[in-house]
């Protein structure tokens, strides 16, 4: 007569709360060299509060309307110049003024491989145009009330 | 990446905690009304929230959801005799109604007023079409009763099925706002599925593995729109809404019966899938019954007499190398709801967001978590009702359209995304 052996399966073992004890714990590098562009006055302040919080590599631009870009303290800033270098762009819209500047940096984004990601802040969705003209290349468009939105999305990213 | 305090928040589910508190105020389903098939039929143990407890159904068809244990000495009531309007210790006899009142103590005088003052918690639990619903919350704040539409369209337009999941509540229901993985994990389902097979959308699925998201908020949760290219100047579209805390909905192919799920934590290791299929505007065929039985779709076959899939940890979910070589399935698992629940289940009971790299067409999950924080911590801090909690919310469904590229989603479907009586789901 044999006796029955219990004998838990390999996912059982490695699904259960004791073997995560033996997961690799290694530091993780920030994934991503972020560029935020926010492109109207009411984005500008979104990107203004976030570029207060820390980050590890996210740089910080505001759109003038025809896709010049500045830097959050005023200085021109060329859009081929700060898309060199990045892996992601998150834009800020609140309005349709951006639509020239999203069309810009989408399609350069989309030339370079660079994903593009817009957030959209607004009740209502003011910001028709500028969703429209963002669809084409935004792999991803987060439609939001809440400013908060943004800056979990780039927690959520490790910029 | 989440932090280490909030994904504590977000996963632990017990009394006392805000996600706790959460969940406790909306109606959550309970268990499969075929549990309690009959009056007087024997008692259910269930664990929901972290609280044991046992459903019966009493002698008048009422259903009773009330404290495992015995009020005397702290035996379990499953193992209660179910008579008499009331279940019964066979310990020593005490004897509880639906509502946990004790109503026998047979070692007290005949005419003592001792078991008046002997309750047990009892939650209550309703049936609203194939599910028994609990409130787990404070009675004065117990909302109207549900009103998804699965539940409320005649019996034979609808299939609901449950399954134990050994995982945390988050992350399976993570998975069902997570569309990008779709056309990897369940790219076998697509092609092969009888629940899914031969529709238009399908094909749009297979010819572009990259889709474009778009996360709107709603009423009641979130909208999140996938676009796929279709053809010349158009997208193929396909949006799944989530209702909070725990409810998504899987947007449709053809004519196929439309699904989704309803996750319920069970304690923060494990959880309650809540699968369901149904049409708004016909009979379900015989042939998608069976399926739906045999663990086809959304669905799983689950050891008999049990929730538990035959397919499950224990057995590396019966997974297949050569059916993976073969093309039959992505992963070697079979099945869709085997093929989520064994990837969940692989990160670990709780899995730890403090490690995740999310990309952005993760936003759907990340927008979800900020609500459900947000929510929890309005719900804490100022007491604020949230999404979800007014059946209002219920009454949204999911949509697959193709739709001119200029069009945005949210304008061109307010009216798919709506439950319309007698008008047929929008799908492609």
């Amino acid at each position: 007569m044999t006796t029955p052996t219990l004998q838990l399966s390999e996912s059982a073992r490695a699904a259960s709360a004791s073997e995560s004890r033996y997961r690799i714990d290694a530091p993780i590098r920030p994934a991503r060299s972020a560029r935020v562009v926010a492109l109207d006055e009411k984005a500008a302040a979104v990107a203004r509060r976030l570029a207060a919080h820390p980050w590890a590599h996210a740089r910080f631009y505001t759109g003038d309307g025809d896709a010049r870009l500045r830097e959050l303290d005023g200085a021109a800033a060329l859009l081929d110049e700060v898309l060199t270098g990045t892996d992601v762009v998150v834009v800020l819209a609140t309005e349709d003024g951006g639509r020239a500047a999203a069309a810009a940096i989408g399609r350069i984004c989309g030339r370079r491989g660079i994903t593009t990601a817009g957030v959209v802040l607004g009740d209502g969705f003011e910001a028709d145009d500028a969703v429209a003209a963002l669809r084409p290349y935004a792999r991803v468009l987060l439609l939001s009330a809440d400013e908060a939105d943004a800056f979990e999305l780039l927690t959520a990213l490790r910029v | 990446m989440l932090r280490k305090d909030i994904n504590e928040l977000l996963t632990r589910t017990g009394p006392g905690t805000p996600m706790g508190e959460l969940f406790r105020q909306y109606w959550i389903p309970a268990l499969l009304a075929e549990e309690l098939p009959d009056n007087d039929c024997p008692p259910v143990r269930v664990k929901l929230l972290s609280e044991r407890m046992v459903a019966f159904r009493d002698s008048e068809g009422r259903y009773g959801l009330v404290d495992e244990f015995c009020a005397h000495r702290g035996a379990s009531l499953w193992f209660g005799r179910n008579e008499g309007s009331g279940l019964r210790c066979p310990y020593h006899g005490w004897k509880y109604d639906v509502t946990g009142q004790c109503i026998e103590v047979p070692s007290e005088a005949d005419n003592s007023s001792f078991c008046q003052n002997v309750q047990l918690t009892s939650y209550p639990l309703v049936r609203i079409g194939d599910v028994l619903w609990t409130y787990m919350g404070d009675r004065a704040t117990q909302p109207p009763l549900p009103e998804f539409e699965w539940v409320h369209v005649p019996p034979e337009q609808t299939y609901t099925s449950k399954r134990w999941q050994q995982c945390n509540w988050l992350q399976a229901f993570e998975g069902g706002i997570d569309s990008s993985h779709v056309t990897f994990l369940h790219s076998g389902g697509l092609k092969t599925d009888p629940l899914f097979r031969g529709a238009k959308g399908n094909e749009y699925n297979m010819k572009d593995t990259k889709p474009f998201f778009e996360v709107a908020d709603s009423e009641g949760g979130l909208f999140v729109g996938a676009r796929r290219n279709a053809e010349d100047g158009t997208y193929y579209w396909r949006i799944t809404p989530y209702v909070m805390p725990a409810f998504t909905m899987v947007p449709p192919r053809g004519d196929h019966p439309v699904h989704g799920h309803f996750w319920v934590p069970i304690d923060d290791e494990n959880c309650w899938t809540f699968s369901f299929d149904y049409h708004p505007v016909r009979p379900l065929t015989d042939t998608e019954r069976q399926a739906m039985i045999d663990g086809h779709g959304v669905h799983s076959r689950n050891i008999p007499g049990t929730y538990r899939p035959m397919a499950n940890m224990d057995n590396d979910y019966l997974i297949d190398r050569e059916a993976q070589k073969r093309g039959e399935t992505y992963s070697g698992v079979a099945g869709i709801a085997m093929q989520d629940a064994s990837l969940q289940e692989s990160m670990g009971p709780i899995v730890d967001r403090s490690k995740e790299r999310l990309v952005p067409a993760d936003s759907g999950i990340i927008k979800a978590r900020q609500k459900l924080r947000k929510a929890a911590i309005a719900l804490r801090d100022e007491g604020v009702t949230p999404p979800g909690v007014n059946p209002e919310h219920h009454k949204v469904r999911s949509a697959a359209v193709v739709l001119p590229q200029a069009e945005s989603f949210l304008d061109s479907c307010r009216d798919a995304v709506k439950v319309t009586p007698g008008v047929p789901q929008a799908s492609v």
